[in-house]
């Protein structure tokens, strides 16, 4: 194959036993490479990888499961560890996830999450879920946490406790309303002042929230009002007048940042999920082409 | 013109010193990324329950778990798992656990998936409601508990570890806890707590949240409790999600062993 062409050497002759098997090398060379060419061309199935990595328990069709969601299956299904599963349970588990696996896949090929109420459900409430795990793994700094409770002290406050006793001034009675209440300051017993105790409060002390409910807007807020041992002046409703008693009104107070921490803790990362998913929405929002119908803008 | 000048002997002998130097020191590095990798897989591949009982799967399991507990879990955890009473997140140390029984693979659940952390994988299933709330809990209608209720449930829990300090007091708070307050239905009727789903056991001295006074446990009845561990699914490798999980068992395991 080589030679000099000034010297009037040929550069490949048939004739020599060389050249010949460097072109059919060369030949069967690029023919090979077509074959391999072909079948990678027409039985291709994306990036593939050959063996499963370690962290998996098996690939269907590249897609990983998980090693610790099996021992998890395994776990879950009979309370056993890997080392102390049978090969029936073994095999069970894996069939299981194998299956779940290849069904999924086959519901993302029919287009399930277009047709299937039940996954679109699921589908969006996992990608609000990845956003609050998001927020979850940025836990906030100590100093973060403390400023945020100074901003809430309220929201954090004890609840208030009341206990009181609600009077009623009989229909027929002929005392004022206000020397009755009176007397009642002077330790008067309410009986002999024409007073009929109500339901209301019966049971001793209350939850603001709960005697708010007992009570009604207008007695709770005259209630709240008073402190421990007071006695209110006559309050004109609409079902009669009420002389309220209170034994203990105890305020709502502020909770250490020590003692609420975790609910801090909580909250903050409730408002962050909620500033990541607003943030999420109007990123989803731009990008997306979205067409509304005139009159329906 | 410029004059080449023909290589001496001896730089072409300091070359090809260098040249096997390279060499031989990318082999050796690459001969160590592969056993690393090597016992990785293994430590991967192996039963978590047993990689404790291996010298050379646990050794892999520590020089990876304890500088990534450190780098990753300390903020909260301790450097050393013993946990902080502000953070109120628990001594790992001990053999007293609120999810499961400190097996490594549900250890290991948790690293990847969290505790309340908005994984559906994680540990989301119940939360302490607050008795002394209008709403107690926002997953399902509980009523709410008035104050004297909770003192008597306060006696009640404090009778399953021997301190109550009235007996009328513990009736009435039994009552209350066996029925339509469903504390039993997370802590049990015995009140040894469910950690299927972390409901503490109450009748052991451990306390997660206060010091297990009467004020700290009528705070926690009155205003509830719900803990954060967050999901590192997203942050760090199988690999090192296994190998914190071994390190953490080992904390207790190396304790009481």
């Amino acid at each position: 194959m080589t030679g000099n062409p000034e010297a009037g050497e040929v550069l490949w002759s048939p004739h020599d036993a060389a050249a010949r098997r460097s072109l059919i090398l060369c030949a069967a060379g690029a023919v090979l490479g077509l074959v391999i060419a072909g079948i990678g061309l027409f039985t291709a199935k994306g990036t593939r990888t050959s063996a499963v990595p370690a962290e998996d328990v098996a690939l269907v069709n590249q897609v990983p499961l998980l090693m610790s969601d099996y021992l998890l299956q395994l776990r879950a299904l009979y309370d056993v560890s890997l080392s102390e599963a049978t090969p029936e349970q073994k095999k069970k588990v894996l069939d299981d996830m194998i299956h779940e696996e290849l069904y999924v896949q086959r519901g993302v090929e029919l287009g399930m999450q277009s047709d299937t109420i039940e996954v679109r459900a699921a589908l969006a409430g996992a990608v609000e879920a990845q956003v609050a795990a998001d927020a979850a793994m940025a836990l906030p700094a100590e100093s973060e946490l403390h400023a945020y409770y100074d901003a809430h002290t309220e929201k954090y406050a004890s609840e208030g406790i009341l206990e009181l006793e609600d009077y009623q001034v009989a229909p027929q009675s002929r005392l004022q309303p206000s020397a009755v209440a009176a007397a009642l300051r002077h330790g008067g017993n309410p009986a002999q002042l024409d007073l009929i105790r109500t339901a209301a409060m019966k049971d001793g002390e209350e939850f603001y929230f709960a005697a708010k409910i007992h009570l009604a807007d207008a007695l709770y807020d005259a209630a709240t009002r008073l402190q421990s041992g007071e006695v209110s002046e006559p309050l004109r409703l609409a079902d009669g007048i009420h002389i309220l008693v209170v034994k203990q009104n105890t305020h709502p107070l502020p909770r250490s940042y020590a003692e609420v921490r975790d609910k801090v803790l909580q909250d903050y990362i409730a408002e962050q999920v909620k500033i990541l998913a607003a943030g999420n929405d109007r990123f989803l929002r731009k990008r997306a082409d979205i067409a509304v119908a005139r009159g329906f803008e | 013109m410029p004059i080449k000048r023909p290589r001496s002997r001896r730089s072409t002998a300091i070359s090809a010193v260098l040249a096997i130097a390279v060499l031989a020191i990318a082999t050796v590095a690459l001969v160590l990324h592969v056993q690393q990798r090597r016992r990785g897989d293994a430590l991967l591949r192996a039963d978590p329950d047993r990689v404790l009982a291996s010298r050379e799967l646990r050794s892999t399991a520590l020089a990876i778990g304890q500088p990534a507990f450190v780098r990753e879990c300390a903020g909260c955890h301790g450097p050393r798992g013993g946990g902080d009473p502000l953070r109120t997140t628990p001594d790992l140390r001990d053999d007293e656990y609120l999810y499961g029984s400190g097996k490594p693979d549900e250890i290991e659940q948790i690293v990847l998936y969290g505790i309340r952390a908005g994984y559906s994988r994680g540990k989301n299933l119940a939360s302490m409601p607050a008795y002394g709330r209008a709403k107690p809990y926002a997953g399902e209608a509980i009523p709410p508990l008035g104050p004297a209720e909770i003192a008597d449930v306060t006696q009640f829990v404090l009778s399953l570890s021997g301190r109550s300090t009235d007996r009328e007091a513990t009736a009435r708070g039994r009552v209350i806890y066996q029925g339509a307050s469903g504390c039993y239905d997370c802590h049990s009727g015995d009140g040894r707590g469910d950690p299927g789903i972390g409901a503490p056991n109450l009748a052991d001295a451990v306390w997660l949240y206060g010091d297990g006074s009467a004020r700290s446990i009528a705070q926690s009845i009155t205003y509830g409790r719900a803990g954060i561990c967050p999901a590192f699914v997203t942050r760090i490798t199988p690999l090192v999600a296994r190998a914190i999980a071994i390190y953490v068992a080992s904390l207790s395991h190396d304790r009481q062993s």
